[in-house]
This record gives C-alpha cells, sequence and structure tokens, in this order.
C-alpha cells in the first residue's frame, strides 16, 4: 500500500517552518559561521620582519606543520618597516578581521614600540593567542674581538661610551644593555641596525664594539661570534652561547628576563564576530606542539628547541603586562628624548 | 681556510652534469628578471616549497642560476624600452636606451650579455680564488667608508649636471627629498609621509624606477610613431646576426673595462648591506670620469653600457661570499638562500668549508657554469628580442604603462604603488620636456636613503661628532680618491683646453 500524500495541517505548519529556517540561515549574516567549515582558503599572516630572519624561520617552520591540521596553506607577506611598525598598521587598517587574516610578530620589540610611541589603532583592538617560543636576549661580540667577558666589555665601557648594535631602539635586549649601564656605570651607545642579521654583522665586522641580539640569532650565528652575557634566569643553550653567564647571577641584579617572544596575533573583532573560527585556530595551534613533525622540522632549521614555549592568550597577556611596564622605564632612552625631571 | 683545489676539477664535471636544471632556471631568471617588481628574491621566496623538498644541490644550483639569471634578464627591458627590471639596472638604461633609439638596440643586448657573463664569470673565478680575502672586506667598509662609496655614486648628479647646472643639481636635489621620504632609521620617526602609512617604508623603489624611466618614456613615445629614431628606423630593417656579432666584439675589445667594472660590484657586493643599485652608479661613474670621451656618456656609448652592466653581475658573486664565510647574507636574494640553507640543515660560516667543501665551492661553481650557459643559450637571442622595437607606439606604449603599473603593484601588493608609479611618471614626464634629467632624480631616490642611514649611523657612533667622517685611514683614502674623481676629469679638461689653445696660436706665431 503505498502512503498517502496528502498533506495535513500539522505537516504543512512543520513543512513551512522548517523551510523558512533553512531560508532565514541561508540568507542570514550568520551562514558561513553556522553552514562553512573553516578554514575555506588559505590564511594570510603579516611579518613585521623580513625575510630570512629568526622570525621567519619559526613562522615557516611552524606552519609547515600546522597546515596539515587545517589543511590549508599559510601565505606570509613581510612588512619590516618602521621597526615593524608598518606591519601592524597595514594588519589593523588594511586586513579583514576574519580569522583568515593573522600577524606573527615579536612580541617584545613590538610591544616596546606602542611603549615608545602610539600606533593609530587601539591597542585592545588585536592580541596575541598563540606563543611560539621564547628567546632570550644576549650581549655577544664578533671572534675577533678584544672583548672576551662581559668584564672586559664592562671595564671598558668604564673608560669610553661603547657603541652597541641593536636590532632596533625598542628591543628587549637594548632594554638589557641600558640596565647593565645602570647597574655598573658603564656607558653604552646604542645603534640600531634595522635587523638581526646587520646586528650580527655590526659585531662580526668590528664596527660595534659588541651588540645585542636575541639568543637564537647569535647562537644561529655559530663561531663567527661569541656571546658574553645572557638576559635570562639560565643559560638554557649552554656551550651554544659559549657557557655564558647570566646578568642575574653575575651581576645580582633582579632582572625579569629580558625575551622576545613569536606569537601569532589577530584582531579583537575576528575572535567577536568568528568565536567558532577562533577555537578551530586556538586548538590546532596546540597540536603542533605535540606532533614530532614540528620538533623534526625545528631541529632541522637549526632551531633551539630549548626556547620552544607554547602560550595561549593568558601567557601572551602576562608577557604583554611585563614587557610593557618595563619599556615604561627606559622609556626616555629608548625614544631619544630627554628624561624628565 | 684551506684550499682544496683537487675538488674544483670533479666539481666541474659534476655541476656540468645538471644542464638540465641549470638551462632552465636561466630562462625563468631571464623573464623575472625582465619583468619590473620581479625578483629572483621574491621568485625564490614564491617558489620556496618547491626547493625545500628538492635536493640540497639541486636546491641550491637552481637558485644560483636564478640569481645569476635574473641579473642580465633586467637589463633587457632597460635597453630595448627603457625600463630597468630592478634598480641594479638603473643605470642600465643611460646609454643602452640611446643605442636602441639609435637603431642599435640588438649590438646593445649582445653588449650587455657579454659584459654581464664575462663579468659574472670573471668575478666567480676571483671570488673562488680569493674568498678569504675578500671576506675581509666587511671588517674594512663601515658606515663612514661607506658614506665616501655612497658619494661616489651620488657625484654623477654632478656629471649630469656639468650639461646644465641648474637642472641638474634640481634634479639631484629633488630626488635626494624624496628619498628622505619615510621613518628616520634611528628613532623610526616619519618624515614627509603625508599620512600615507605606505610610504612609511621609504618611497619604493619600483614605482619611482618605472614611473621615472618607463611610464615617462611611454608617455613621450606616444607622440611618435616608433621608439626608433628616423635613422634607427631606417636601419633596423637592415640588421641581421652581424650586429649580434659586432656587439660582441665591441664588448670583448673593452675585456679591461668589463674586468675592473665586474670587480668594483665584487668589492661592494661583498659589503653586507650594499647591493647591486650602488655598485652601478658607482661604476658609471667611474668609467666616465676615467673615459677620455666622457661627453659621449649617455648619448648611447658603449663604455656607459658595459660599465654598470659588468658591475651589477660582479655583485652577484660578491654577496654570497659574506653568506658562505660568515652567514652573513650580502643582499635580500642571498637571504632567501640562507633560510632554504637552513631548512636543509646546513650550517654556513667558517665550518661550511671544512665540512661540507663541495656545498661551498659548489656554490661558485654553479654560478661559472650557469654563466657559461648563458652566453651560449641566450645570446642568440638578442636578434629576436629586438624586434619589440618595430612594434608601433600605438600598441606599444599601453603594454609599457600597463606592464610598469603591475610591476609597481607586485612588491608590496599595494594598489597605491600603481598611482605612485603614475605620479613618477608624470614626473619623469615633466622633467624631460623641460630638460631635467630623470637618472639624477632617481640617483637621489636610490642612493639618498643609503646615504642618509650611513650618515645618521656614524653621527650616532660618535655622538654628534661630524669629524667621525676622517676618521679612518680607509676612509680618508677614500675621501682623497672621491676628490681626484672631481679633479682629473677637470685636469684633463684644462689639459685639452691648453693643447687647443696652442694649436690655434701656433699657426698665428
Amino acid at each position: 500500500m503505498s502512503k498517502t500524500l496528502k498533506p495535513t495541517r500539522r505537516k504543512f505548519i512543520k513543512a513551512a517552518v522548517a523551510t523558512a529556517g533553512v531560508a532565514a540561515i541561508a540568507g542570514s549574516p550568520f551562514k558561513s559561521a553556522f553552514a562553512a567549515k573553516f578554514p575555506e582558503r588559505n590564511i594570510n599572516v603579516i611579518v613585521p620582519t623580513r625575510e630570512g630572519g629568526g622570525a621567519d624561520r619559526n613562522l615557516r617552520t611552524f606552519t609547515s606543520v600546522w597546515k596539515n591540521y587545517l589543511n590549508v596553506n599559510f601565505e606570509p607577506g613581510y612588512f619590516p618597516g618602521a621597526s615593524g611598525r608598518v606591519a601592524y598598521e597595514v594588519y589593523m587598517g588594511k586586513r579583514e578581521p576574519d580569522c583568515y587574516n593573522l600577524i606573527f610578530g615579536n612580541m617584545g620589540p613590538e610591544l616596546l614600540n606602542w611603549v615608545v610611541k602610539k600606533p593609530t589603532f587601539d591597542l585592545n583592538a588585536y592580541l596575541y593567542f598563540g606563543q611560539v617560543d621564547t628567546d632570550p636576549g644576549c650581549v655577544f661580540v664578533g671572534a675577533k674581538s678584544k672583548f672576551k667577558t662581559i668584564d672586559d666589555i664592562v671595564a671598558a665601557g668604564k673608560k669610553r661610551k661603547l657603541n652597541v648594535g641593536t636590532s632596533r631602539m625598542a628591543h628587549p635586549a637594548s632594554i638589557g644593555i641600558l640596565a647593565l649601564g645602570e647597574k655598573t656605570g658603564a656607558q653604552f651607545n646604542l645603534i640600531p641596525l634595522s635587523g638581526g642579521k646587520n646586528t650580527v654583522a655590526g659585531a662580526v665586522t668590528g664596527e660595534m664594539d659588541f651588540s645585542v641580539l636575541t639568543s637564537g640569532s647569535v647562537a644561529a650565528a655559530g663561531k663567527a661570534v661569541r656571546t658574553v652575557l645572557i638576559f635570562d634566569d639560565k643559560n638554557k643553550l649552554g656551550a651554544r652561547l659559549n657557557n655564558a653567564p647570566t646578568m642575574n647571577d653575575h651581576f645580582g641584579t633582579k632582572l625579569p628576563p629580558l625575551l622576545s617572544a613569536r606569537a601569532f596575533g589577530i584582531h579583537r573583532a575576528a575572535i567577536d564576530k568568528y568565536p567558532d573560527r577562533f577555537k578551530v585556530l586556538q586548538d590546532t595551534f596546540f597540536k603542533v606542539f605535540k606532533d614530532p613533525a614540528f620538533k623534526m622540522a625545528y631541529l632541522k632549521a637549526k632551531g633551539d628547541w630549548e626556547y620552544v614555549n607554547p602560550g595561549g592568550v593568558k601567557e601572551c597577556e602576562k608577557y604583554s603586562k611585563d614587557i610593557a611596564e618595563i619599556g615604561e622605564r627606559y622609556k626616555s632612552l629608548l625614544s631619544g628624548a630627554p628624561k624628565k625631571k | 681556510m684551506e684550499f682544496q683545489f683537487q675538488l674544483f676539477g670533479p666539481l666541474l664535471i659534476h655541476t656540468l652534469s645538471y644542464w638540465w636544471v641549470i638551462i632552465p632556471s636561466i630562462f625563468l631568471g631571464l623573464i623575472v628578471g625582465a619583468i619590473p617588481g620581479f625578483s629572483a628574491a621574491n621568485t625564490i621566496i614564491i617558489l620556496l616549497p618547491f626547493t625545500l623538498v628538492m635536493d640540497i644541490e639541486v636546491g641550491l644550483i637552481f637558485m644560483v642560476a636564478l640569481y645569476c639569471s635574473s641579473r642580465m634578464g633586467a637589463g633587457i627591458p632597460a635597453i630595448l624600452v627603457n625600463i630597468p627590471g630592478t634598480a641594479g639596472a638603473a643605470a642600465t638604461p643611460l646609454d643602452g636606451y640611446p643605442m636602441t633609439q639609435a637603431g642599435r638596440g640588438q649590438q646593445a643586448l649582445a653588449m650587455s650579455f657579454v659584459a654581464s657573463s664575462f663579468g659574472g664569470l670573471m668575478t666567480t673565478i676571483i671570488a673562488l680564488l680569493a674568498m678569504p680575502l675578500l671576506a675581509q672586506v666587511g671588517y674594512y667598509m663601515h658606515s663612514v667608508e661607506m658614506i665616501v662609496v655612497m658619494l661616489f655614486g651620488i657625484s654623477l648628479i654632478a656629471s649630469i649636471a656639468a650639461r646644465d647646472t641648474h637642472k641638474g643639481l634640481i634634479a639631484g636635489f629633488l630626488g635626494l627629498m624624496i628619498g628622505s621620504i619615510g621613518t628616520d632609521v634611528v628613532y623610526a620617526t616619519p618624515r614627509g609621509t603625508l599620512g600615507f602609512l605606505e610610504l612609511y617604508d621609504g618611497v619604493p623603489l619600483i614605482p619611482a624606477l618605472v614611473g621615472l624611466f618607463a611610464v615617462s618614456e611611454a608617455f613621450l613615445v606616444i607622440e611618435q610613431k616608433s621608439i626608433l629614431s628616423k635613422k634607427g628606423l631606417d636601419a633596423a630593417p637592415s640588421v641581421g646576426w652581424s650586429a649580434t656579432l659586432e656587439g660582441c666584439t665591441i664588448a670583448l675589445s673593452r675585456w679591461w673595462h668589463i674586468t675592473w667594472n665586474s670587480i668594483i660590484g665584487l668589492i661592494i657586493g661583498v659589503i653586507p648591506g650594499a647591493g647591486a643599485s650602488i655598485a652601478s652608479f658607482v661604476a658609471y661613474q667611474q668609467s666616465r670620469t676615467y673615459s677620455k670621451t666622457p661627453e659621449l656618456y649617455g648619448t648611447g656609448h658603449p663604455e656607459g653600457l658595459i660599465a654598470p652592466e659588468a658591475a651589477n653581475n660582479g655583485v652577484t658573486s660578491g654577496t654570497l661570499i659574506p653568506l658562505l664565510i660568515l652567514g652573513i647574507p650580502g643582499g635580500a636574494t642571498a637571504a632567501v638562500m640562507l633560510v632554504v640553507m637552513q631548512y636543509q640543515g646546513v650550517t654556513l660560516g667558517p665550518t661550511l668549508f671544512q665540512l661540507n667543501p663541495e656545498l661551498g665551492y659548489g656554490v661558485f661553481m654553479a654560478m661559472a657554469v650557469t654563466y657559461f650557459f648563458m652566453i651560449l643559450t641566450i645570446l642568440p637571442l638578442a636578434r629576436f628580442m629586438t624586434r619589440v622595437t618595430m612594434v608601433s607606439t600605438v600598441y606599444l606604449a599601453p603594454c609599457i604603462i600597463a606592464f610598469t603599473l603591475i610591476g609597481s603593484f607586485v612588491p608590496r601588493v599595494y594598489m597605491f604603488d600603481m598611482w605612485l608609479g603614475l605620479a613618477f611618471g608624470i614626473i619623469g614626464y615633466i622633467a624631460r620636456k623641460t630638460g631635467y634629467h630623470v637618472a639624477a632624480i632617481l640617483i637621489g631616490v636610490i642612493l639618498g636613503p643609503l646615504l642618509e642611514t650611513y650618515f645618521l649611523r656614524a653621527l650616532k657612533m660618535s655622538d654628534g661628532d661630524i669629524m667621525v667622517l676622517f676618521s679612518s685611514n680607509l676612509g680618508n683614502v677614500l675621501w682623497l680618491a672621491l676628490f681626484a674623481t672631481f679633479l682629473v676629469p677637470a685636469g684633463i679638461q684644462f689639459k685639452k683646453n691648453r693643447r687647443l689653445d696652442e694649436s690655434r696660436e701656433a699657426p698665428n706665431g
């Protein structure tokens, strides 16, 4: 017996409600949030540094594994201008807040930028959600330098002002050397050299008396340089950083670790608008650290596994607060403005 | 670092066996070099996923071949249609394009190919043999010395101004002022950006380059039927293979000029941060200064074309020396190559030649083989490439504008840069129509920011003491050489005038 197709009133109402519901969802702006799978296309990442640096290496290594969890590729764009300021302005001003646009920043130097000079956008309009590594600053000399230890540097700095190469004025390692000068009375003149490679070159070629930089980049320079001081609680790389002492151990200071932390950032508006997409990003982000392929790729790219330090929104927020506080203390020296009396 | 000469023979044969990688890479490099906005660096970045899965040896040979040929490629549109593909080829059209206009485009291309290949090959051999010595250059060329090197290039403005002092200097200063737009190098404070975020990094080079040279040229040629002069049009149809041969002969007869200028490129390339744009202007300026016929420069003089082409290919080998020996890339392409090598787990620096000598020497061997293949494969194409100059300007001018504006867009993917290219085109057009030299503007735009960087750095290092400029022995020697470049031509001119006067007086007396 065939079933009757005669519509009843109840059936009609059910069908009408269902149809209206489907139509409403299909036509609503929330359509994509409900129906679409995320991500459907490649994810753009703005990088505030040049190609070939430590941030670039970390980004490429990390995303080479992250893409397997998201099934899309990452497309980096490099905007190193004005100490990374351009990248953030482009990200906040010209990129859609849709979770398809991320920024891979070096939290330390870039947050110090805002201490020195506020950007045009609201600082609360973005946040960091995925910390990949924390890389402490260090003091290093060229292999041919007459300075063998940090004590040699301090002694010379008491006699004349020494020129110190730094990647940018507003950098955690720059703060470290200013703190050392404050503690010992040695005089240091920070010279910004625009980027890690130039900073290493400044020390290696002897144009600078010595340089300060994140220690991962210094370790990567191998025998061309010699590290003499670390701005962290411990020299995690040991012999790769010439067993250099830490500032707190050697000089009895109580300086917090001066780290550069590379992390993914995102528009806050994107999180508010697409919480489900953000959740996908967060969940898959942490899966990468547990994947043996990431460690393999990281080590293959000569990264320092000791510095890999996964962190979420909470860790990034704490880091941001700490670095902003210490930046405020040295603001006048980093910005070149006269110290207020 | 000890030489392992015994490796050279087997390495050469081994590298030759990679012809199947080298030849396609040469053509790819030629294409990306010829398109404004593209370069070896961004092509390697685009192709990074492929490069990373390649065997390290194949990947390296591919990158080196692409790098070398892109330099040569950049000179082709510079000569034929006045569009330098990169800043390194900015000095090429000064004499290359007038040759094309005169119907000698094929000859000019042949000269450029020979100068590029032989200059590159020669500096590769020198680099291979003198690597440890050349690596030392970076230890001596600091900010003060680099200021003087920049001034060598910038003094070309003075040479241009010699033809019309006021207009030359105004154009040069305009260029320097445009070059100072952007954030300052010490405290990253924006200057002259008019609130445009796109100008924070300074005026982007490619829109300035293509705007001043190519777009303004396109505006000019719209007014004519062909980019060739009447004489050029008459001569063009009858040009055969002999023009290529003639170009080769002219270039080879100036072998000493190629050698000297490619060495200038090599030395400038070794200095981290310096690059092909500096080298080509310095080489052109040096070539003109010590020439017996400086007045011919800018009118289609072979030496004015050979000098920048030999120099910018000399830079190619130079930039790889600090990369391989010190682990510091000498330029943008070298920086990208560093990423690839790090990915492959290769440690660059002094230990490379101890732990992996085949790879270290292999880079230069690949370069030498590439230059060898380049001359064989590209030279015969000169005749066909020149045909583009026969295209009517009705079609050519819109194509030039479209291509160059796309080229302006490519490096940073900003619409703003296309408008900027157009704005520079209008500036260039007005400058040409009113007798101002666009090259003088461009020299300021390219070298101005570099000069400022080194100058501010030197001043900051000396706590503002201007005497720092004369604080180094090498710097002082370079200052003397710079003064000599002003005095020598003046002396030669004085002598010439005196002889002329004497010869005039002789019949009377």
